[in-house]
């Protein structure tokens, strides 16, 4: 009877427990599991993604290496059969190689030739850079219907378009053209430049005069004998270079601008950009 | 019956203590599974950014749309669309190539990027970039940093390198050295360009002068080089030179120049002084009549005007 009664009891104990697991314990304890597992789950994605973007990657660099090269490697010729997508792969490097080589031209200073309206009209782009900095971009839109004509552009008004067009034959030869407009607003960017750098790496050096296409710069230094104000002209007359064609010193001491020293001075000032010859003039101690 | 009551009680507390026993226990595992699988997504991404590190490759538009189907993560595409819509993609690219290279008359093979540096406000990269203008094969590399100042951003070329054969060009290659020192990777190319088109002008003239009159002329160095020889048979010892130079200057200007130089044998000057001239008159038939019509002349003298 004991042991039958026990028995109840523990069966019955044995049904409360499953009872018990299944409708109290069970859906508050493991909720907490249950968003664990979820969570391992949706970092496995993840993983499986990443692994699957690297993969990727290094197949397209492969592939990108024999696009630039120009051949077919062993290598990739042997990846078709690895690999179901591989023709996707292969238009994927072909789509980042062009994609590169047009941004290529873009850094190198290329046109930009975009067409326009229709056919009718191209845009240009003209991007300028002085020693490693790329300045601004001008942009001017062609009209390409029988005559050539620039309907748009952000030119400054100081450069000659109209006349740089007729210079060079713009009806004839538009390459012509672009390379002189090109030379031009380089040059005026490069002696802009400069401007610059002479206003900010030369506090003691003041501009006294300057124009807007930068073709003139009279800037006042003090030579260091006797501490003496020096006035120095720069005419930049050739409108495509970015260097002086003439360069004039004005003293109160009459003796200074021929001295030797300061006619190599003037000499210097004709082959080097002004803020590199200050910079050398400073150096070896001839301007404060 | 009234005791199973409170034992039941007793007994549910006891086996919910086995159950939060287990139950912590599944939660150590797992907790101890997503500790892993984080320190392996890091790994992962590290290993990514260095991949990415090594060869850039931007994935917009339908590039990222492949991506993402080659990678599984886009369900229900078709491959067929993906792939037709990138080739689409591809095709208008091509031609914005073609005219770029047409109108920049620069050909690009090769451009590969590598990431150095990056951060919110500052790009490193390192470019290589390879291709060819006319038959001149180049090679430039430079660093291009991109940093960001206020609603602008300030882009610049360093550590500029050019690869090129510059055997038979010494003047490019004087102003190219101080275009590398520079970092004067534009003024490089617009002077590239302006040079070898003028090298291909100096080319198509000799060529054309040796084709109209081959008893006269000959091109000892070649069609590309800055000679072109003028002599009669019948006056071995007379031999003019047109001498025609492509000159570059520090600042990339391209200027030609054209001289006469001659092998007059010393008989034939003493008995006609006024050969001895020949240079400067040469220069003076270059500025009235230009530079075509100054050596057909030339040509004509000393033909004895026979065959032209």
């Amino acid at each position: 009877m004991d042991t039958v009664l026990s028995k109840g009891v523990f069966s019955h104990f044995g049904l409360l427990e499953v009872q018990a697991r299944n409708r109290l314990i069970r859906p508050q304890q493991s909720s907490r599991v249950k968003e664990l597992k979820a969570e391992v789950a949706a970092l496995k994605i993840k993983r499986e993604q990443l692994k699957a973007e690297i993969q990727t990657h290094k197949t397209l660099q492969k592939l990108r290496l024999s696009v630039d090269k120009q051949s077919i490697d062993k290598e990739v010729e042997e990846m078709e059969e690895e690999f179901a997508d591989t023709e996707l792969l292969k238009l994927m490097a072909k789509h980042s190689h062009i994609k590169d080589l047009i941004y290529a031209h873009h850094l190198l200073g290329g046109y930009n030739i975009i067409k326009t309206n229709n056919d009718k009209a191209v845009c240009v782009s003209l991007a300028t850079a002085y020693e490693g900095f790329y300045l601004d971009t001008y942009n001017l839109e062609i009209d390409l219907r029988s005559v050539l004509r620039i309907s748009h552009h952000n030119i400054p008004p100081f450069i000659p378009l109209n006349s740089l067009a007729e210079q060079s034959n713009i009806q004839t030869d538009v390459k012509a053209f672009l390379e002189l407009l090109s030379l031009h607003l380089n040059a005026y960017a490069g002696r802009k430049q400069q401007l610059k750098l002479v206003k900010e790496q030369f506090k003691s050096v003041e501009v006294m005069e300057s124009n807007t296409l930068c073709t003139l710069l009279v800037l006042m230094f003090t030579a260091s004998t006797k501490r003496t104000p020096v006035l120095c002209t720069l005419d930049y007359s050739d409108h495509t270079k970015s260097l002086p064609t003439r360069v004039l010193f004005e003293c109160e001491d009459s003796d200074l601008p021929n001295s030797p020293e300061w006619k190599e001075h003037c000499s210097l000032l004709m082959e080097t950009p002004v803020h590199k010859a200050l910079m050398i003039l400073r150096n070896v101690g001839d301007i404060i | 019956m009234c005791f199973p009551f409170p034992v039941v009680g007793v007994s549910c507390k006891r086996i919910a203590g086995n159950m939060n026993k287990e139950n912590s226990e599944d939660v150590k595992v797992l907790e101890a599974q997503i500790e892993r699988l984080r320190e392996e997504l890091v790994e992962l991404e590290r290993q990514k950014q260095n991949n990415y590190k090594d060869m850039t490759f931007s994935f917009t538009g339908e590039m990222q749309n492949a991506l993402s189907f080659v990678c599984g993560q886009t369900q229900g595409r078709r491959k067929e669309v993906v792939m037709s819509q990138l080739e689409e993609e591809v095709n208008k690219m091509e031609e914005g190539l073609r005219r770029q290279t047409q109108m920049n008359g620069i050909n690009l093979d090769s451009c590969i990027t590598k990431t150095l540096q990056r951060s919110e406000n500052k790009c490193i990269q390192q470019l290589c970039i390879s291709g060819h203008c006319s038959e001149q094969e180049f090679q430039v590399e430079f660093q291009l940093s991109e940093e960001k100042q206020g609603d602008s951003s300030v882009r610049t070329v360093s550590d500029l390198n050019i690869v090129m054969d510059t055997t038979d060009h010494q003047s490019f290659k004087n102003f190219m050295s101080g275009a590398k020192e520079n970092n004067d990777l534009l003024l490089f190319f617009r002077t590239l360009r302006t040079y070898l088109e003028r090298c291909n002008d100096r080319c198509r003239t000799f060529q054309h002068f040796q084709k109209k009159y081959p008893s006269v002329v000959s091109l000892p160095g070649g069609c590309r080089s800055e000679v072109m020889s003028l002599s009669h048979p019948q006056l071995p010892g007379l031999v003019m030179f047109i001498h025609w130079l492509v000159d570059v200057s520090k600042e990339g200007k391209v200027t030609s120049k054209m001289d006469l130089l001659t092998k007059i044998p010393e008989r034939a000057l003493q008995l006609f002084p006024s050969l001895s001239g020949t240079t400067e008159a040469f220069q003076s038939l270059l500025r009235i009549l230009g530079p075509e019509a100054a050596v057909e002349s030339v040509i004509g003298a000393i033909s004895l005007s026979e065959d032209t």
